[in-house]
């Protein structure tokens, strides 16, 4: 009972979910199955996607060296570094807990406070979850969604830098 | 579509694999044991996701997604779309099948646009761990700049699309 709540606690989504249905089952069965149907169907037809989106990560994962590339985002300075960096952003995937660490780690090896604003709005246009995106948002959605997030990052970036620097006094 | 997507970028992965057995087979296993890692963690997401789907397009009338967020909402519309984004926890990838049912539902584009930006820009439940990573101040100034920055990106999303 106490590894359920456990599991429970922690796929909290999945929990309620399963909780919705109980409630679907118990009003109108009928059409809780078809939900189930057409919930099922959509998932089947995207997991070829999943699948290889998942594959590609793990290629990813073991092709690139994040702590390299952090190492090397502290030591540039130049709005060259926050474009490379950026482009790195972009190719990242990741939870928040494993992202926000590396980029603690890129600041304390001296990087710019531009350069970890940038690659966090970077990191939002995640280029290895597109083929997803596209199966179910097409190719114009994803396209126009992944230029405006991808042009976003450097004067996002910039504005962050500005505001930390105006809250250490640096600028007036 | 989705079929013949899933299946192109199957064998693209396919390659890539080839070509990392090739040069080292160790390197390879490494790959397919971290991709099905993250798989199988977010599998319980997915599975949840999906259900949710199912449970939208059957008990939600149309009617009341294009109330919350249809185009006649305009501007309250988007910043619907925005804040549901923004509080919402978990992997993008959970976020494109719910824009599209919100979309078949009568949801207006730009909105829906916003929740997705807003999804993987702004992270509310992410924010004190942001700030002890960072510092409240970075921490409240990105995600308040990242939210004006996805309801604009959804206004120009349905200027573009």
């Amino acid at each position: 009972m106490r590894r359920v709540l456990e599991f429970a606690k922690s796929e909290s989504l999945l929990a309620i979910t399963a909780a919705l249905f109980v409630l679907a089952f118990a009003m109108a069965p009928a059409r809780a199955l078809e939900a189930l149907r057409v919930g099922g169907e959509v998932l089947l037809g995207v997991l070829p996607i999943i699948v290889a989106v998942f594959a590609a990560i793990g290629l990813f994962n073991v092709w690139v060296d994040k702590k390299a590339v952090a190492r090397r985002l502290g030591e540039g300075s130049g709005l060259g570094t926050i474009v490379l960096a950026s482009l790195f952003g972009t190719v990242l995937i990741g939870p928040v807990y494993v992202i926000f660490p590396l980029l603690k780690a890129v600041r304390e090896h001296g990087a710019r406070w531009a350069i970890v604003g940038s690659v966090l709005t970077a990191w939002a246009v995640k280029v290895p979850m597109i083929p997803l995106e596209i199966g179910f948002l097409g190719v114009r959605f994803s396209l126009a969604r992944t230029i405006l997030v991808a042009i976003s990052a450097i004067p996002l970036g910039l504005l962050l830098e500005y505001v930390m620097r105006l809250g250490a006094g640096e600028v007036e | 579509m989705e079929r013949y997507i899933g299946f192109a970028y199957l064998v693209v992965a396919f390659i890539g694999y080839l070509v990392t057995v090739r040069l080292s087979r160790q390197k390879a296993r490494q790959a397919a044991t971290s991709g099905a890692k993250s798989f199988f963690g977010v599998a319980p997401t997915f599975l949840a996701v999906f259900g949710l789907v199912g449970l939208l397009e059957v008990f939600v009338p149309p009617s009341i997604i294009e109330r919350v967020l249809g185009a006649e909402g305009g501007v309250l519309s988007l910043f619907a779309g925005g804040a549901v984004g923004s509080v919402a926890a978990g992997p993008p990838v959970a976020a494109y099948p719910i824009a599209a049912s919100l979309l078949a539902g009568g949801a207006w584009m730009p909105a829906v646009a916003a929740f997705i930006v807003s999804w993987t820009l702004v992270g509310f439940v992410s924010l004190p761990f942001e700030a002890s990573m960072f510092g409240w101040r970075f921490a409240l100034a990105r995600n308040g700049f990242s939210f004006v920055f996805a309801l604009l990106i959804g206004v120009a999303m349905g200027a573009i699309v």
